[in-house]
């Protein structure tokens, strides 16, 4: 078993509103070892992203407000704010859904895939755009030596996306966090740049945390799996395992929801029943039992913990925990 | 560091082979295209040109081109009209009106420039820390800024020039043209830091300062590399259209005495001194009053032409 790389444990994360504060992150842990590759799914508001945003400390103005993010046996939720700084785009880098955006449009972009290591290396210009150029290359940029000149308007939504993951690798970081990274991309691009992050993660080593609501992309990309809702982990484990036998009624009701291409002709979708919960006001005890067909009494009263349930999986689910199979036309 | 060779993780390049079609734009450059198509605009931006190079040279057309000192007083030669030796003729003490014109262009375009690039630096300053850093401090400063708003400018002009108040060695009268661009930069930076501090909100939250927050980018670096660049085409277009705006406040102010003070010369003075003689010699008024106008015309012109230039989607 090799050392673990990142450690998150019992993260809060809220946000201050005028409605009432919102748990983003609640009570979440999770580790993720050297090289490997980790999917965590949810649906909009599940809080994936500002779990990934609370381990760089960006996910102002929200708040953490308790738990740990243990990294090179140093607490980073802890450390003064210059250290996150040598932190941020050196040990853990992050890609983010719209590469349309996350480029600034006034500046040539090899320019911009430079800034990590001039920042953290203290290369010259000189040097460092010479490690943008080849980097940029290795992402798959065709001539890379011209296109850094280019501005990033004049790249395509997935030379963007290359171009950002060519930012973060510069300075082979240990931890690759993608927020969505293929979200805002056209089918045939998404298959690219997921090849790309795939082929990143083998050849450099970096731990990748893979963040998506793509079942597909994790089933494809991911050797584990960890399920959101409502900023709490409802299911983690090996994908396979996961996919194969899910033991949370959300993981249940969501790859059940997936159309499958050997279906009947006419056969109705199956969405899960009801609305994503309120953050601001979440269900009592557990908080997905609203939706869930498999509620029981105990649901709407205690909040479920993550137990082991079956071989390698967690859940945090009074149900399967009690040993009911999730079954169901 | 990486290897630049140890690794290959490139997708077959072949299929993206190909230039692109065109060489690279930036931003400066298409906008320097769109603003070079705009004969309007490049010709006020060459009336400017021209003002400022006869400011610069004036010594020297004093000495090879009109041949006469702005402060030479010639009694025999008082009120002439235009002629040979006078070309645009001579005030009532037989000082040459076009000499004194361009020494006077001096003393207006420092002011006004100076000014200018004053309020930019501290306008823009304290616009990029409000935005930037929001809750108090964008309160703290925003609300000064309201309170300096909302005191008429005319009021603050003449308080400063009466207390000359002093800033360490320098003292701040309004007799210098430098001192009086400082008070007017002063007085009239507030406008440009809400400008600037809204077009701060509107890029702060964009992506990319996310991602520039991400790779470990500090906040001075926030503000100054990826903040600045994207809110200096607004910082630009506003300053020029503030140069014309000053010049008519510094020729309000040596209008009313409290500006540059004779005997040196400036538009606004000129224009003073000339009232007594309205009837009598009306060239005294008109050709410093057309100065003004044509000189605050085609930086308002220009203005214009930087901002649509800069923002076509404006026109």
């Amino acid at each position: 078993m090799p050392e673990t790389l990142l450690e998150v444990q019992d993260l809060h994360t809220v946000f201050k509103t005028k409605a009432g504060m919102v748990k983003a992150v609640d009570g979440v842990s999770f580790e993720i070892n050297p090289g490997e590759t980790l999917g965590i799914v949810g649906e909009s508001g599940s809080g994936k992203s500002v779990t990934a945003l609370s381990v760089m400390r960006l996910q102002r103005p929200g708040k953490i407000v308790s738990g740990k993010v243990m990294f090179k046996g140093r607490d980073l939720t802890k450390v003064s704010e210059g250290e996150m700084r040598e932190i941020r785009g050196q040990d853990i880098a992050m890609i983010f859904q719209d590469p349309m955006t996350s480029l600034n449009p006034v500046f040539r972009t090899g320019w911009q895939v430079a800034e990590p290591v001039r920042l953290h290396h203290g290369l010259d210009k000189a040097t460092a755009m010479g490690v943008a150029v080849s980097m940029l290359g290795k992402v798959g940029i065709p001539s890379p030596a011209t296109r850094a000149r280019d501005y990033p308007h004049q790249f395509s939504g997935g030379m963007r996306q290359r171009a950002m993951i060519a930012m973060g690798l510069t300075t082979t970081p240990k931890v690759l966090i993608a927020d969505e990274p293929t979200t805002a991309l056209d089918v045939t691009i998404q298959a690219q740049i997921l090849d790309l992050l795939r082929n990143v993660n083998r050849d450099f080593g970096t731990a990748t945390i893979l963040i998506t609501h793509n079942l597909g992309v994790v089933a494809g990309m991911c050797e584990r799996v960890m399920v959101m809702y409502a900023g709490r982990v409802v299911e983690a484990g090996p994908t396979v395992d996961v996919f194969a036998h899910p033991k949370h009624p959300y993981t249940w009701s969501l790859l059940r929801s997936i159309p499958r291409l050997d279906a009947e002709r006419h056969e109705p979708l199956k969405p899960i029943e009801g609305l994503p919960p309120d953050l601001i006001d979440l269900p009592t005890g557990c908080a997905f039992h609203p939706r869930c067909r498999f509620t029981i009494e105990r649901c709407s009263r205690d909040v479920p913990v993550l137990n082991r349930v079956g071989e390698t999986q967690l859940a945090a689910c009074w149900v399967t925990q009690s040993g009911t199979e999730l079954k169901g036309a | 560091m990486i290897d630049p060779n140890a690794v290959d993780v490139a997708l077959p390049r072949k299929e993206y082979e190909g230039e692109a079609a065109r060489p690279a734009q930036s931003y400066w450059n298409e906008s320097w295209e769109r603003l070079r198509s705009n004969p309007v605009g490049m010709g006020a931006g060459v009336v400017v040109l021209l003002m400022v190079a006869i400011a610069l040279a004036a010594p020297l057309l004093s000495t090879y081109v009109t041949h006469h000192n702005p402060y030479s007083i010639d009694l025999s030669a008082t009120f002439s009209m235009p002629s040979k030796a006078h070309w645009l003729g001579s005030d009532e003490a037989g000082r040459d009106t076009l000499t004194r014109l361009i020494y006077g262009a001096q003393v207006t375009l420092t002011v006004a420039f100076l000014a200018v690039a004053v309020s930019l630096v501290v306008g823009g300053t304290v616009g990029l820390v409000a935005g930037f850093y929001g809750g108090l401090v964008d309160n703290v400063l925003m609300r000064f800024v309201d309170v300096l708003l909302s005191i008429p400018a005319i009021y603050l002009l003449i308080l400063l020039t009466i207390l000359q108040p002093k800033i360490g060695p320098i003292v701040l009268s309004t007799s210098d043209p430098r001192s009086l661009a400082v008070i007017i930069a002063v007085v009239g930076w507030g406008g440009l830091s809400r400008l600037v501090r809204g077009e701060v909100l509107s890029v702060k939250n964009r992506d990319f300062m996310l991602a520039a927050r991400s790779i470990g980018a500090s906040d001075l670096r926030l503000i100054s590399r990826h903040l600045l660049p994207n809110v200096l085409a607004v910082m630009i277009v506003a300053a020029s259209l503030n140069v014309g705006a000053v010049i008519i406040t510094e020729s309000i102010l040596d209008f009313i005495g409290l500006g540059i003070q004779p005997p040196t010369a400036s538009w606004g003075n000129m224009l003073t001194n000339a009232q007594t003689y309205f009837y009598h010699s009306i060239w005294l008024v008109l050709l410093p009053g057309a100065l003004i106008f044509i000189t605050v015309l085609a930086m308002n012109v220009f203005g214009n032409a930087l901002r649509d230039a800069f923002d076509p989607r404006l026109k």
